[in-house]
This record gives C-alpha cells, sequence and structure tokens, in this order.
C-alpha cells in the first residue's frame, strides 16, 4: 500500500470525524442558552463556531499527549494502523448515535487506536501509565469534578440572591436570577472555546500521530501549523453546520433549567476542560457538561435525582472506550489482512457513513437524535415542580380510588349523581394546573 | 504503574476554585444589582441615603461582574502557552 495513499485517507477522514463532532456538540454549549432566551439561536450558532475556531489554537497539550505519550517509544507503528483505530472509532461512534446510545467520540477514538496498536503491535505496544494519566482517570474524575463545581456554585448563587417571599412584596424587587442569562452569553462562549480546545486537538493529535508513522514528520513533540488551521477549521464549520438541529428540537427538555444552573454549570464545565486541556487529559467534553448538569440539578433546593437514569448515563460512559477498542480491533484484523482486508474496512467506514448520513436526512428529528446527550443528563435530576407534579398526580389518584370505593359501597343511583358530580370538577382543577404550568 | 497524581489534584483543586470564584462573585454582583433597583424609587422620592446606598450597590455590583470575568481571563492567560513563552 502507498503509505501517502493511507495518510491521505487519514487525515480526510480524521477531519471528517472532527466536523461530525462539532456538529454533534453545538447543542452542548449552545442549548442552554437558547432555550433560557439568553441568545437567539442564529447568534448562538455563530458564537459558537468562532469559539470553537480560537479554541483550537489555544494549546496543543492534548494533541501531543495523542501523538507522544500513548504509543510506546521505539514501537513502530505504521499509518494503517491509525487508519484501523480510527475507522473503529468512526463505526461506532456513528453505529451508537444511530441507536440512539450515549456514548463519546472521544472514547471511541482512544478506544479504537487502543484496540488497534494492540492489534497491530501486541500488548507491549501501548503506554498504559500514559492510557491510565492521560485517558481513562481523566474520563473518570473530569465529570465528577465538573458535577461537583456545579453542584458548589449553583448552591452559592441561589444562596446569594435568594430574597423571601416578603421582602419581594415589599420592595417589587425580585431576586435577579434572570440576570444569569447574560452571564450565560459568556459562560457559554467559554464551554464553547473549551471544547474547541480539547476536541479539535484530538484530531490535531491523529493525524500528527500518522505523519510520524509514515514518517513525513520527525517525531510527535510538535504539530504542524497547517493540522492546527484545518482541525480548527473542520470543528468550527460542523459546530455551524449542527446549527440547524438545535433550532428545529428547541422548547423540548432543557426548559427546566435555569439560568442560574445553566450559568453554574457552563461554567464549571468549561473551567474543567479548559484546566485539564492545559495537562494534556484528553477528556470527552459531553462528558464533563452532563456531569454538571447532574451537579447542578442537585444544588437547587428540592432537586433530586433520578438514580435509575443516572446510572445508566454512567454505564454508557463506562462502556464506551473497551466497545471501541474491539470494533478498532476488528478494523486491525481487517486491514492486517492486506490491500483487500484495507479497502474492505475503507468501503464499511464509508457504507455506514453514508447509511446513517441518509437515514438521519429521511427523519430529522427523533428519539435516535436527540439535541444532545447533555440534554439526556438533565432528565436524570428531578426538578421541585416535577416532585410537585407528581405528588399531585399521586393525590388524584388516591382519590380517585376513594370515589370509586363510595361508589360500590352505595346504590347504583347514588354513585351516579357521585361520579356525574365528581369528576368535571376534578377535570377543571386538572386544565386550571396544567395552564398554570405553561 | 506511575501516576502523577498531583496534576489531578491540581486539575480538581484549581477547576473547583476558579469556577467558585466566578459564580460567587457574578451571584454577589447580582445580588448588588438587584438591592440597587430597590433603593431606585426612594432616591428618586429625594431621599439622600436611598440614592447613596443606590449608586453604592451598583457601583459594587460592577466591581464584582468584572472580577468574574477577569478571573475567567486569567484562567485562560495562564492555560495559553503563548503567553508563556520565555519560561
Amino acid at each position: 500500500m502507498d503509505p501517502i495513499l493511507i495518510v491521505s485517507l487519514v487525515v480526510a477522514i480524521a477531519l471528517f470525524f472532527d466536523f461530525t463532532n462539532g456538529f454533534h456538540d453545538t447543542a452542548n454549549a449552545m442549548a442552554t442558552p437558547i432555550a433560557t432566551g439568553a441568545l437567539k439561536p442564529k447568534t448562538a450558532v455563530i458564537i459558537a463556531a468562532i469559539m470553537n475556531l480560537v479554541g483550537a489554537f489555544l494549546s496543543t497539550a492534548v494533541a501531543k499527549a495523542i501523538s507522544v505519550s500513548l504509543i510506546n517509544e521505539g514501537v513502530s507503528i505504521g499509518p494503517e494502523m491509525v487508519f484501523a483505530g480510527l475507522t473503529g472509532a468512526i463505526i461506532w461512534n456513528l453505529t451508537t448515535w444511530f441507536l440512539g446510545l450515549p456514548s463519546s467520540s472521544s472514547h471511541a477514538l482512544f478506544g479504537g487506536l487502543i484496540g488497534a496498536a494492540l492489534v497491530f503491535a501486541g500488548v507491549g505496544a501501548v503506554n498504559t501509565d500514559a492510557v491510565f494519566q492521560k485517558v481513562i482517570i481523566p474520563a473518570l474524575a473530569a465529570p465528577l469534578i465538573a458535577g461537583i463545581a456545579a453542584f458548589l456554585t449553583t448552591r452559592i448563587a441561589y444562596i446569594v440572591t435568594a430574597r423571601t417571599q416578603l421582602s419581594r412584596a415589599k420592595t417589587g424587587i425580585g431576586t435577579g436570577r434572570d440576570t444569569f442569562k447574560i452571564g450565560q452569553v459568556f459562560s457559554s462562549s467559554l464551554l464553547a472555546l473549551s471544547h474547541g480546545t480539547n476536541d479539535a486537538q484530538k484530531t490535531m493529535g491523529v493525524i500528527t500521530l500518522v505523519l510520524v508513522a509514515a514518517g513525513l514528520q520527525s517525531s510527535g513533540d510538535h504539530v504542524e501549523l497547517w493540522v492546527v488551521v484545518a482541525s480548527a477549521l473542520a470543528i468550527a464549520l460542523g459546530t455551524y453546520a449542527g446549527g440547524w438541529r438545535i433550532i428545529k428540537t428547541m422548547g423540548s427538555g432543557l426548559a427546566e433549567i435555569k439560568p442560574a444552573q445553566g450559568f453554574a454549570a457552563e461554567v464549571a464545565s468549561g473551567v474543567t476542560i479548559l484546566a485539564s486541556s492545559n495537562l494534556g487529559f484528553a477528556l470527552s467534553t459531553t462528558q464533563v457538561a452532563s456531569g454538571a448538569i447532574m451537579g447542578s440539578g442537585m444544588g437547587r433546593r428540592g432537586g433530586q435525582v433520578r438514580w435509575s437514569k443516572a446510572g445508566q448515563i454512567v454505564i454508557a460512559w463506562f462502556l464506551t472506550l473497551p466497545a471501541a477498542g474491539i470494533v478498532g480491533a476488528l478494523s486491525a484484523l481487517l486491514v492486517m489482512q492486506g490491500t483487500a482486508g484495507f479497502f474492505l474496512d475503507l468501503i464499511i467506514t464509508l457504507a455506514v457513513v453514508v447509511t446513517i448520513f441518509q437515514v438521519s436526512r429521511r427523519n430529522k428529528i427523533g428519539a435516535h437524535n436527540v439535541i444532545s446527550e447533555v440534554e439526556g443528563a438533565s432528565e436524570a435530576i428531578r426538578t421541585p415542580r416535577q416532585i410537585r407534579q407528581a405528588q399531585r398526580d399521586e393525590r388524584r389518584a388516591t382519590a380517585k380510588v376513594s370515589t370509586t370505593v363510595i361508589a360500590t359501597k352505595s346504590t347504583v343511583k347514588k354513585s351516579a349523581k357521585t361520579s356525574a358530580s365528581k369528576k368535571p370538577a376534578k377535570s377543571s382543577k386538572n386544565s386550571k394546573s396544567s395552564k398554570g404550568k405553561k | 504503574m506511575e501516576i502523577d497524581w498531583n496534576a489531578f489534584i491540581l486539575v480538581s483543586v484549581s477547576s473547583v476554585i476558579f469556577s467558585t470564584v466566578i459564580v460567587a462573585t457574578f451571584a454577589f454582583g447580582v445580588r448588588l444589582y438587584t438591592n440597587a433597583l430597590s433603593f431606585v424609587s426612594a432616591a428618586k422620592k429625594g431621599s439622600q441615603t436611598a440614592a447613596v446606598s443606590e449608586v453604592l450597590n451598583r457601583t459594587v455590583a460592577y466591581i464584582m461582574f468584572a472580577i468574574a470575568g477577569g478571573a475567567l481571563l486569567y484562567g485562560i492567560y495562564l492555560i495559553v502557552p503563548v503567553f508563556h513563552l520565555d519560561k
């Protein structure tokens, strides 16, 4: 196989991966400010694209972590290995997206590369220390840290701005928590910036890795400028293109997030991602943002965790890396069979991409392409309003039971009377409360 | 296995501290700003103390917002290598 051909393919596929990453993650940063009305959809999408572009230029620590540390020194890896890892990651990532399983494109990428490296060069090829230091421990710790930070900051924001009903009635001045909408303009920009910093660098790392593997670059300790520019543009364009999805799916579940919570969660996740990028920790920006959303949900007084839902999300996080590793290893086995295997792998990847693109065009909005995984995370928290609603439903259910009990005890005529008199009253209550909610 | 735990502690602590500073100062800004609003009507009626309180609250509120923004910019400054080339 011509190495130049493989390198060009890897660069093209990596940039495509970068584009889909931006496309997929616009919502993470921008769904909340759009939902709370802090930003108009178009403005939000443009800001997100620019911030991603700028963020990609800020640092190369994560890219170096991928191009230098993950594979042990002295192990010669071919460009085929990078190709196999990357195609494995894309197949896994798009399939999970299509099936509606929460996944992480970052972990898919690492899993794919590690799986391919294991098959190509054996256990000794992978630098386990670096994998734990730069990928696995940050992956587990960062969402937790962001969650704790978001919990604390949400608490603080609510306590500091609290005003009693009495003082509100007396002065006519509210808590002013809507002012956090203005803060959200900045905090969501911060999140978009941190996204560009961490996620675009993963693409840079992969491209640098393949350039070194093919002998086109002497060592992976720096990132070529054209690689930085191309990755930055790909993620920014993807972010911009992903905007239509947000605009079309607006008004869904995220409305339960208050401006103060959104601000706290965005600051917590943005700061955590930036601090991690600085030390070369490659983490899933989606998971960090999800952790922060859950933390801020708990931080608001009366918020409750739906543990089963939260558990599902966390288990999916754990599974992505090994699962993508298996797919990466399988595509590596295929590529190792020679030219025919290589092209078969390429064809499978392209087939998956084209199929899913076609299907997603046909039904643009559905269960499988919800606005973002972060929104899924917000469903793991029960807000005070949802708890009150559940209690009301419960009371209504018990009230119904008691009426039927009375009805069965009394005569047929009486029961007809009671149900006739009680039911309309109840339904009018229902309509009132539902109107009040909206 | 050699894991640099200090790096994790550094990231965790600095993330929590920076987030707290940014959100807390912003929240105090919001609080003081609404305080200022509550003095507006009294100040308009000619109360000297209310006028002073309004200006004070408003000024400190803006300072708080500035600190929140400044902390954010300082954090970004810290992590961008271009600003630390001489080291």
